[in-house]
Protein backbone atom coordinates (compact mmCIF):
# COMPACT_ATOMS: atom_id res chain seq x y z
CA UNK A 1 0.00 0.00 0.00
CA UNK A 2 1.48 3.33 -1.08
CA UNK A 3 2.16 5.85 1.59
CA UNK A 4 0.19 8.62 -0.14
CA UNK A 5 -2.91 6.45 -0.08
CA UNK A 6 -2.47 5.75 3.63
CA UNK A 7 -2.01 9.43 4.40
CA UNK A 8 -5.15 10.21 2.44
CA UNK A 9 -7.12 7.52 4.26
CA UNK A 10 -5.82 8.74 7.59
CA UNK A 11 -7.03 12.25 6.87
CA UNK A 12 -10.47 10.94 5.94
CA UNK A 13 -10.38 8.78 9.06
CA UNK A 14 -10.05 11.76 11.36
CA UNK A 15 -12.92 13.45 9.57
CA UNK A 16 -15.12 10.41 10.14
CA UNK A 17 -15.34 9.77 6.43
CA UNK A 18 -13.83 6.31 6.02
CA UNK A 19 -15.72 3.11 5.33
CA UNK A 20 -15.23 -0.01 7.43
CA UNK A 21 -13.17 -1.46 4.61
CA UNK A 22 -10.86 1.56 4.51
CA UNK A 23 -10.49 1.41 8.25
CA UNK A 24 -9.51 -2.23 7.96
CA UNK A 25 -6.82 -1.16 5.48
CA UNK A 26 -5.52 1.37 7.99
CA UNK A 27 -5.55 -1.20 10.78
CA UNK A 28 -3.58 -3.72 8.77
CA UNK A 29 -1.10 -1.03 7.74
CA UNK A 30 -0.50 0.07 11.32
CA UNK A 31 -0.22 -3.48 12.58
CA UNK A 32 2.49 -4.19 9.99
CA UNK A 33 6.18 -3.78 10.73
CA UNK A 34 6.78 -1.12 8.09
CA UNK A 35 5.08 2.00 9.36
CA UNK A 36 6.57 5.24 8.06
CA UNK A 37 8.33 7.14 10.90
CA UNK A 38 6.08 10.21 10.72
CA UNK A 39 2.99 8.01 11.00
CA UNK A 40 4.21 6.00 13.97
CA UNK A 41 2.40 8.30 16.38
CA UNK A 42 -0.90 6.82 15.13
CA UNK A 43 0.21 3.27 15.64
CA UNK A 44 -0.65 3.33 19.33
CA UNK A 45 -4.22 4.40 18.64
CA UNK A 46 -4.94 1.50 16.32
CA UNK A 47 -3.08 -0.93 18.54
CA UNK A 48 -5.20 0.17 21.50
CA UNK A 49 -8.47 -0.32 19.63
CA UNK A 50 -7.35 -3.79 18.62
CA UNK A 51 -6.43 -4.52 22.23
CA UNK A 52 -9.78 -3.24 23.44
CA UNK A 53 -11.50 -5.74 21.17
CA UNK A 54 -9.92 -8.67 22.97
CA UNK A 55 -11.59 -7.95 26.30
CA UNK A 56 -14.28 -10.48 27.09
CA UNK A 57 -17.03 -11.10 29.58
CA UNK A 58 -15.98 -14.02 31.73
CA UNK A 59 -18.70 -14.15 34.36
CA UNK A 60 -21.60 -16.58 33.98
CA UNK A 61 -24.92 -15.06 33.15
CA UNK A 62 -27.55 -16.03 35.70
CA UNK A 63 -31.10 -16.34 34.44
CA UNK A 64 -34.15 -17.31 36.48
CA UNK A 65 -35.07 -21.00 36.31
CA UNK A 66 -37.07 -21.64 33.20
CA UNK A 67 -39.86 -23.79 34.69
CA UNK A 68 -41.10 -20.83 36.64
CA UNK A 69 -42.76 -19.42 33.57
CA UNK A 70 -43.16 -22.33 31.17
CA UNK A 71 -44.30 -25.08 33.49
CA UNK A 72 -46.72 -22.77 35.24
CA UNK A 73 -48.53 -22.51 31.94
CA UNK A 74 -48.65 -26.29 31.60
CA UNK A 75 -49.82 -26.74 35.16
CA UNK A 76 -52.58 -24.27 34.42
CA UNK A 77 -53.63 -26.10 31.28
CA UNK A 78 -53.53 -29.46 33.08
CA UNK A 79 -55.58 -28.13 36.00
CA UNK A 80 -58.27 -26.64 33.79
CA UNK A 81 -58.44 -29.85 31.74
CA UNK A 82 -58.89 -31.84 34.92
CA UNK A 83 -61.72 -29.59 36.05
CA UNK A 84 -63.36 -29.80 32.63
CA UNK A 85 -63.16 -33.60 32.62
CA UNK A 86 -64.50 -33.70 36.16
CA UNK A 87 -67.49 -31.50 35.38
CA UNK A 88 -68.25 -33.44 32.19
CA UNK A 89 -68.04 -36.72 34.06
CA UNK A 90 -70.23 -35.47 36.88
CA UNK A 91 -73.10 -34.61 34.59
CA UNK A 92 -72.80 -37.76 32.52
CA UNK A 93 -72.33 -40.35 35.21
CA UNK A 94 -74.81 -43.24 35.62
CA UNK A 95 -76.33 -43.00 39.05
CA UNK A 96 -74.62 -45.64 41.11
CA UNK A 97 -77.00 -47.81 43.11
CA UNK A 98 -76.72 -49.96 46.16
CA UNK A 99 -77.77 -53.61 46.02
CA UNK A 100 -81.01 -52.82 47.86
CA UNK A 101 -81.96 -50.10 45.39
CA UNK A 102 -81.25 -52.46 42.51
CA UNK A 103 -83.50 -55.05 44.06
CA UNK A 104 -86.18 -52.47 44.52
CA UNK A 105 -85.96 -51.42 40.92
CA UNK A 106 -86.08 -55.05 39.78
CA UNK A 107 -89.13 -55.62 41.93
CA UNK A 108 -90.72 -52.49 40.52
CA UNK A 109 -90.09 -53.69 36.98
CA UNK A 110 -91.57 -57.07 37.74
CA UNK A 111 -94.61 -55.54 39.37
CA UNK A 112 -95.09 -53.28 36.41
CA UNK A 113 -94.86 -56.23 34.09
CA UNK A 114 -97.41 -58.06 36.17
CA UNK A 115 -99.74 -55.07 36.15
CA UNK A 116 -99.30 -54.76 32.41
CA UNK A 117 -100.23 -58.37 31.91
CA UNK A 118 -103.19 -57.99 34.16
CA UNK A 119 -104.44 -54.95 32.36
CA UNK A 120 -103.98 -56.72 29.07
CA UNK A 121 -106.02 -59.65 30.21
CA UNK A 122 -108.55 -57.31 31.64
CA UNK A 123 -108.80 -55.47 28.33
CA UNK A 124 -109.29 -58.76 26.52
CA UNK A 125 -112.03 -59.59 28.97
CA UNK A 126 -113.55 -56.20 28.40
CA UNK A 127 -113.59 -56.80 24.66
CA UNK A 128 -115.54 -59.99 25.25
CA UNK A 129 -118.05 -57.87 27.09
CA UNK A 130 -118.88 -56.18 23.78
CA UNK A 131 -121.01 -59.19 23.01
CA UNK A 132 -123.12 -58.34 25.99
CA UNK A 133 -123.85 -55.03 24.34
CA UNK A 134 -124.93 -56.92 21.16
CA UNK A 135 -126.99 -59.19 23.25
CA UNK A 136 -128.65 -56.19 24.86
CA UNK A 137 -129.44 -54.58 21.52
CA UNK A 138 -130.92 -57.76 20.08
CA UNK A 139 -132.92 -58.25 23.23
CA UNK A 140 -134.34 -54.73 22.89
CA UNK A 141 -135.27 -55.36 19.25
CA UNK A 142 -137.14 -58.44 20.15
CA UNK A 143 -138.73 -57.24 23.32
CA UNK A 144 -139.24 -53.56 22.49
CA UNK B 1 -21.06 -24.45 22.85
CA UNK B 2 -21.23 -22.91 19.39
CA UNK B 3 -19.18 -25.76 17.97
CA UNK B 4 -21.51 -28.22 19.61
CA UNK B 5 -24.52 -26.68 17.98
CA UNK B 6 -22.82 -26.83 14.60
CA UNK B 7 -21.92 -30.49 14.78
CA UNK B 8 -24.99 -31.78 16.58
CA UNK B 9 -27.65 -32.25 13.85
CA UNK B 10 -30.56 -32.22 16.28
CA UNK B 11 -29.63 -28.76 17.44
CA UNK B 12 -29.30 -27.29 13.96
CA UNK B 13 -32.66 -28.72 12.95
CA UNK B 14 -34.25 -27.30 16.06
CA UNK B 15 -32.93 -23.87 15.17
CA UNK B 16 -34.66 -23.93 11.81
CA UNK B 17 -38.13 -24.13 13.32
CA UNK B 18 -39.37 -20.53 13.13
CA UNK B 19 -39.64 -19.03 16.57
CA UNK B 20 -42.87 -17.26 15.75
CA UNK B 21 -44.65 -20.60 15.79
CA UNK B 22 -44.23 -20.88 19.49
CA UNK B 23 -45.28 -18.67 22.35
CA UNK B 24 -42.20 -19.30 24.42
CA UNK B 25 -38.54 -19.23 23.58
CA UNK B 26 -36.57 -21.80 25.52
CA UNK B 27 -33.63 -20.63 27.57
CA UNK B 28 -31.29 -22.44 25.19
CA UNK B 29 -32.66 -20.65 22.17
CA UNK B 30 -32.55 -17.38 24.02
CA UNK B 31 -28.90 -17.85 24.91
CA UNK B 32 -28.07 -18.90 21.35
CA UNK B 33 -29.55 -15.60 20.19
CA UNK B 34 -28.05 -13.25 22.73
CA UNK B 35 -24.81 -14.80 24.00
CA UNK B 36 -22.75 -14.19 20.85
CA UNK B 37 -22.61 -10.48 21.60
CA UNK B 38 -22.02 -10.59 25.36
CA UNK B 39 -18.43 -9.41 24.96
CA UNK B 40 -19.47 -6.40 22.92
CA UNK B 41 -22.02 -5.43 25.55
CA UNK B 42 -19.45 -5.91 28.27
CA UNK B 43 -16.85 -3.74 26.52
CA UNK B 44 -19.39 -1.00 25.94
CA UNK B 45 -20.44 -1.12 29.59
CA UNK B 46 -16.80 -1.06 30.58
CA UNK B 47 -16.15 2.05 28.46
CA UNK B 48 -19.05 3.90 30.05
CA UNK B 49 -18.79 2.69 33.65
CA UNK B 50 -14.98 2.12 33.69
CA UNK B 51 -15.14 -0.35 36.58
CA UNK B 52 -15.01 -4.00 35.50
CA UNK B 53 -17.29 -5.06 38.36
CA UNK B 54 -19.94 -2.56 37.47
CA UNK B 55 -19.65 -3.42 33.80
CA UNK B 56 -20.21 -7.09 34.60
CA UNK B 57 -23.20 -6.24 36.77
CA UNK B 58 -24.59 -4.15 33.96
CA UNK B 59 -24.29 -6.97 31.43
CA UNK B 60 -25.97 -9.38 33.84
CA UNK B 61 -28.75 -6.87 34.39
CA UNK B 62 -29.22 -6.30 30.66
CA UNK B 63 -29.46 -10.05 30.05
CA UNK B 64 -32.09 -10.37 32.76
CA UNK B 65 -34.09 -7.62 31.11
CA UNK B 66 -33.69 -9.26 27.72
CA UNK B 67 -34.85 -12.57 29.20
CA UNK B 68 -37.94 -10.92 30.63
CA UNK B 69 -38.61 -9.44 27.19
CA UNK B 70 -37.86 -12.66 25.37
CA UNK B 71 -41.30 -12.73 23.82
CA UNK B 72 -40.56 -9.51 21.98
CA UNK B 73 -36.91 -10.20 21.18
CA UNK B 74 -37.80 -12.49 18.29
CA UNK B 75 -39.72 -9.62 16.73
CA UNK B 76 -36.65 -7.47 16.52
CA UNK B 77 -34.83 -7.72 13.24
CA UNK B 78 -31.52 -7.14 14.98
CA UNK B 79 -31.38 -8.35 18.59
CA UNK B 80 -27.77 -7.25 18.81
CA UNK B 81 -28.54 -3.60 18.07
CA UNK B 82 -31.41 -3.79 20.52
CA UNK B 83 -29.15 -5.20 23.23
CA UNK B 84 -26.51 -2.53 22.57
CA UNK B 85 -29.10 0.22 22.94
CA UNK B 86 -30.33 -1.36 26.16
CA UNK B 87 -26.80 -1.61 27.55
CA UNK B 88 -26.03 1.98 26.66
CA UNK B 89 -29.21 3.25 28.31
CA UNK B 90 -28.70 1.12 31.38
CA UNK B 91 -25.10 2.27 31.85
CA UNK B 92 -25.94 5.94 31.35
CA UNK B 93 -28.74 5.59 33.91
CA UNK B 94 -26.29 4.00 36.32
CA UNK B 95 -23.90 6.89 35.83
CA UNK B 96 -26.67 9.40 36.40
CA UNK B 97 -27.89 7.79 39.60
CA UNK B 98 -24.33 7.51 40.82
CA UNK B 99 -23.74 11.19 40.24
CA UNK B 100 -27.11 12.08 41.77
CA UNK B 101 -26.23 10.17 44.94
CA UNK B 102 -23.81 11.50 47.51
CA UNK B 103 -20.87 9.90 45.82
CA UNK B 104 -19.28 13.18 44.85
CA UNK B 105 -16.53 13.03 47.41
CA UNK B 106 -15.73 9.47 46.50
CA UNK B 107 -15.74 10.48 42.87
CA UNK B 108 -13.28 13.33 43.29
CA UNK B 109 -11.04 11.03 45.28
CA UNK B 110 -11.21 8.61 42.45
CA UNK B 111 -10.33 11.29 39.90
CA UNK B 112 -7.33 12.20 41.96
CA UNK B 113 -6.05 8.67 42.20
CA UNK B 114 -6.73 8.33 38.49
CA UNK B 115 -4.09 10.95 37.77
CA UNK B 116 -1.62 9.04 39.86
CA UNK B 117 -2.51 5.89 37.97
CA UNK B 118 -1.97 7.75 34.75
CA UNK B 119 1.57 8.58 35.72
CA UNK B 120 2.31 5.08 36.89
CA UNK B 121 1.03 3.60 33.66
CA UNK B 122 2.90 6.14 31.57
CA UNK B 123 4.93 3.51 29.79
CA UNK B 124 1.86 1.48 28.93
CA UNK B 125 0.66 3.18 25.76
CA UNK B 126 -2.50 1.13 25.40
CA UNK B 127 -3.62 1.98 28.91
CA UNK B 128 -2.94 5.61 28.09
CA UNK B 129 -5.32 5.51 25.12
CA UNK B 130 -7.98 3.93 27.36
CA UNK B 131 -7.49 6.69 29.91
CA UNK B 132 -7.89 9.30 27.20
CA UNK B 133 -11.06 7.56 26.03
CA UNK B 134 -12.41 7.78 29.58
CA UNK B 135 -12.18 11.56 29.47
CA UNK B 136 -14.28 11.88 26.31
CA UNK B 137 -17.92 13.00 26.52
CA UNK B 138 -20.24 9.99 26.83
CA UNK B 139 -21.67 10.19 23.34
CA UNK B 140 -18.24 10.41 21.70
CA UNK B 141 -16.92 7.64 23.90
CA UNK B 142 -19.78 5.36 22.89
CA UNK B 143 -19.47 6.16 19.19
CA UNK B 144 -15.71 5.59 19.23
CA UNK B 145 -16.20 2.28 21.01
CA UNK B 146 -18.90 1.08 18.61
CA UNK B 147 -17.00 2.13 15.50
CA UNK B 148 -13.29 1.72 16.12
CA UNK B 149 -13.45 -1.21 18.51
CA UNK B 150 -16.59 -3.09 17.49
CA UNK B 151 -16.57 -1.96 13.86
CA UNK B 152 -20.28 -1.42 13.36
CA UNK B 153 -21.61 0.32 10.25
CA UNK B 154 -22.64 3.95 10.61
CA UNK B 155 -26.25 3.03 9.87
CA UNK B 156 -26.22 0.48 12.70
CA UNK B 157 -24.68 2.90 15.17
CA UNK B 158 -27.19 5.57 14.19
CA UNK B 159 -30.00 3.12 14.92
CA UNK B 160 -28.49 1.97 18.21
CA UNK B 161 -28.05 5.51 19.46
CA UNK B 162 -31.28 6.78 17.92
CA UNK B 163 -29.46 9.48 16.00
CA UNK B 164 -28.65 10.28 12.37
CA UNK B 165 -25.51 9.20 10.56
CA UNK B 166 -24.16 12.74 10.19
CA UNK B 167 -24.27 13.32 13.93
CA UNK B 168 -22.52 9.99 14.46
CA UNK B 169 -19.77 10.92 12.00
CA UNK B 170 -19.27 14.30 13.65
CA UNK B 171 -19.04 12.77 17.14
CA UNK B 172 -16.65 10.12 15.85
CA UNK B 173 -14.43 12.67 14.13
CA UNK B 174 -14.24 14.73 17.33
CA UNK B 175 -13.44 11.68 19.41
CA UNK B 176 -10.69 10.50 17.08
CA UNK B 177 -9.16 13.98 16.91
CA UNK B 178 -9.24 14.36 20.68
CA UNK B 179 -7.47 11.05 21.17
CA UNK B 180 -4.85 12.09 18.61
CA UNK B 181 -4.29 15.50 20.19
CA UNK B 182 -4.08 14.09 23.69
CA UNK B 183 -1.58 11.50 22.56
CA UNK B 184 0.58 14.14 20.87
CA UNK B 185 0.36 16.36 23.93
CA UNK B 186 1.31 13.49 26.16
CA UNK B 187 4.26 12.55 23.96
CA UNK B 188 5.50 16.13 24.00
CA UNK B 189 5.37 16.21 27.80
CA UNK B 190 7.09 12.88 27.89
CA UNK B 191 9.97 14.10 25.79
CA UNK B 192 10.51 17.49 27.47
Amino acid sequence: MELAKIEQLLEAYFEGNTTLQEEATLRSYFSSAEVAPHLQQYQLMFASFAKAQTESFTRDIVLPKEHKTTSRLWIGIAASLLVAVGVFGFFNQEPSLTAEEKEAIAAFEKTREAFKMMSQNFNEGAEELAYIQNFKETKNKILK
Amino acid sequence: MIEGSLTDPSLTIKKRVPLCWRIYMTQGEFLDTVLPFKDKLYRLARRILVSTDEAEDAVQEVYLKLWKNKRSIKNYKNPEAFAVTMTKNYCLDRLKSKQAGNLKIVHSNYAHSQNVAREIEANDGVALVFKIMETLPEQQKIVLQLRDVEQFEFAEIAKMLDNNETAIRVALSRARKTVREQLIQYNNYGIS
